[in-house]
């Protein structure tokens, strides 16, 4: 069996991936809640998946999640044998992006396997079910417990009312699905982290999914959209070892976000070596080198973009010759802008500064400040000195005899001013 | 009452020979005014260290910023540029600590903590003429052996924006994979952006050479006020000081 990366990349690029993937994407809706029982071989084969293109599937998600191939059968016999767990997919406030990286999972892709795998029993985008029918498969399923709640989007706190579903605000329909959830899986950085729904000035009060509910395990799969990727492998996983993998800080995967982008960039050896491109369209944009100086996230974000990449493992952004805009990390809209800069910005709606201006600009203030305190104390002394010689005269007019005492200090002191500085 | 000191010295500030060799001075000077040995080595040896590894750190951080050489794509120039910036960023560390390391152990008075920062009562009660020196009320500085109490604290200054640098380069070092600065550091990116980190610690680069320009003036002005040879001292230690004032 081949469990090399790459081969399968192209073998999903190369050979029947286009068909299947616009058949599986308009094929998908019918297929939701429509699974009958049996084994996943036999629904695969019902379906029209070759055994071969299954055991290629396993070969590539035992790659992702950064196992042994030797991982790859036994991955193979788990699925074969798996109870399907039931899925419950929310949208609150998103764009259905990660929806749609969803139904472009690599090949046999979302309708031949992952809905082989699982009963994705409520999905607002897919589900044929509509109104009460719909609202009662995800009550029903729910109720049985046990199922995996994936979450899109932000849930907004701010405004009553807003992101209503069916009468129930988003918060409530989040919290009531995950009583009894085996787990959490949010999809997409909105969900994970808040995302472009609760950059700044975020009007509807976004928060992320933890924020809200608990007391499940939860694992972020952050990114603007989800990799399909990353998600296929992370329910695999879940399937396989019961459970969700080892996680980073963020609740992130190691497996797709133990490595930062600029340390796994095809690019990076143009930016050790100094190669940059420096304008969109110059030889060096031209050329593929290191985008860097146009502002390329790379060096802040963590992700397996490089290696998986997006829509079956066709491109991803950098790849693509534009520069990563760190949409995986927490905050990316407010935190990782200016995208086409390589720094933060202070800027308001008057100035619009960098850290290289502010920082001159400190110097600059600084030497004018401290040559204006040179001057006056240039001053400071001339004019101490020059009373100090009026009182010498008028003590002198006053009284010769305390000439003596009096008029030794003042050259001396009128000297001294006159060096100063 | 403090300003009569330095105003009686002050006139024979300007007649106090030059260290070293040289003509001897008139007894009566060479009574009034003493050799001391205020900056002891290990103070100089930090210092001009901390100098020089603090323009290699901002040249080559620099250039790590705004990578604008071009020598072509055999030299691999950013890398050794950025490995420059991290060896010596060890030494910056470890000077660093060592320095705050010599507050605590030194026997030297000058050397110690108290210089920076003001707790006795004689300290603190020399911030005010310190401050009416600057703000050109008094035309003298309030007679010291070492630093005067504010000079003293905008070393405590320097030295937090180092921490902070310091800190932020760490982890910048922990996301590259550095497990013990990760280890460090890494909490810190659940309240603060990695963007935002880099943009810190290029901003206190260019503190830091503000603090520089501060810092020549401020030994000018001292030098040409006191007249105890401060620009002198940083390279042999020793300040030409009246004998009350010790």
């Amino acid at each position: 069996m081949n469990s090399s990366r790459g081969a399968v990349a192209y073998g999903d690029a190369y050979g029947d991936a286009y068909g299947d993937a616009y058949g599986d994407a308009y094929g998908a809706p019918a297929l939701v809640g429509g699974a009958s029982g049996g084994s996943l071989s036999a629904r695969l084969a019902e379906a029209g998946v070759e055994r071969r293109s299954f055991l290629k599937f396993c070969a590539g998600v035992v790659a992702t999640l950064a196992l042994p191939p030797q991982f790859a059968p036994q991955v193979a016999n788990a699925l074969e044998r798996v109870d399907r767990p039931v899925v419950v997919w929310l949208e609150f406030q998103d764009c259905a992006g990660d929806s749609e990286a969803f139904l472009r999972s690599r090949n046999p892709s979302v309708a031949d396997l992952l809905l082989g795998m699982i009963s994705l029993d409520y999905h607002e985008t897919l589900m044929a079910a509509a109104g009460t029918a719909a609202e009662k498969a995800r009550d029903d399923a729910v109720a049985r417990g046990g199922h995996i709640v994936v979450v899109e989007g932000s849930v907004p706190t701010g405004i009553p009312g807003s992101c209503t579903i069916g009468g129930r605000s988003a918060r409530d329909i989040l919290t009531s699905c995950v009583r009894g959830a085996a787990g959490i899986i949010n999809v997409g950085t909105c969900s994970a982290f808040g995302g472009i729904p609760a950059a700044g000035p975020n009007p509807t009060g976004a928060v992320r999914v933890s924020d809200v509910v608990g007391g499940v395990p939860i694992v972020n799969l952050t990114g603007c959209p989800v990799n399909a990727d990353n998600l296929t492998a992370t329910i695999v996983h879940f399937l396989t070892f019961g459970g969700f993998p080892a996680l980073d800080g963020f609740d992130r995967p190691l497996f797709a976000y133990g490595e930062r982008i600029h340390d796994t960039c095809a690019r990076r050896g143009h930016f050790d070596a100094g190669q940059f491109a420096e304008q969109w369209g110059d030889a060096g944009h031209r050329k593929g080198w290191c985008l860097y100086r146009m502002g390329c996230k790379g060096p802040s974000t963590f992700h397996n973009c490089p290696s998986v990449r997006y829509n079956e493992a066709t491109s991803w952004p950098i790849a693509a010759g534009h520069g990563c805009v760190g949409c995986s990390e927490p905050g990316f809209w407010d935190t990782m802008s200016p995208f086409y800069d390589r720094l933060p910005h202070v800027a308001t709606r008057d100035f619009n500064l960098t850290a290289d201006r502010i920082g001159l600009g400190v110097l600059a203030a600084t030497a004018t400040g401290f040559a204006a305190h040179g001057v006056g104390k240039v001053v400071q002394h001339r004019v101490a000195a020059a009373r100090e010689a009026r009182d010498g005269d008028d003590a002198d007019k006053a009284d010769k005899a305390e000439d003596v005492s009096d008029a030794a200090p003042v050259p001396e002191a009128g000297e001294e001013g006159g060096q100063a500085i | 009452m403090t300003a009569s000191v330095p105003a009686g010295a002050a006139p024979d500030a300007g007649a106090v020979p030059p260290p070293g060799p040289g003509p001897v001075p008139p007894a009566h000077e060479q009574e009034t005014f003493v050799r001391v040995r205020v900056w002891d080595l290990p103070v100089r040896v930090v210092h001009w260290l901390l100098v020089l590894s603090l323009i290699v750190l901002s040249v080559t951080g620099y250039l790590i910023g705004n990578p604008e050489l071009h020598p072509g794509g055999r030299l691999a120039w950013v890398t050794w540029d950025r490995t420059v910036h991290k060896v010596t960023a060890y030494v910056f560390i470890t000077l660093i600590l060592a320095r705050v390391g010599w507050h605590v152990a030194s026997p030297n008075r000058w050397s110690r903590w108290t210089e920076w920062i003001p707790a006795s009562r004689a300290r603190r009660a020399q911030i005010v003429p310190s401050l009416r020196f600057y703000l050109f009320i008094d035309r003298e500085a309030p007679p010291v052996a070492g630093h005067n109490p504010l000079a003293g604290m905008t070393y405590v200054v320097l030295y937090a924006m180092f921490a902070v640098e310091i800190f932020t380069g760490l982890v910048l070092w922990g996301v590259e994979g550095t497990g013990w600065a990760a280890w460090l550091t890494g909490w810190v990116l659940h309240a603060v952006s990695l963007p935002t980190i880099r943009f810190v610690h290029h901003l206190i680069m260019w503190l830091t050479w503000g603090f520089m320009i501060h810092h020549l003036y401020s030994a000018m002005l001292v030098d040409r006020v006191e007249g105890t040879g401060v620009i002198s001292s940083i390279f042999s230690g020793f300040k030409f000081l009246p004998k009350d004032r010790l």
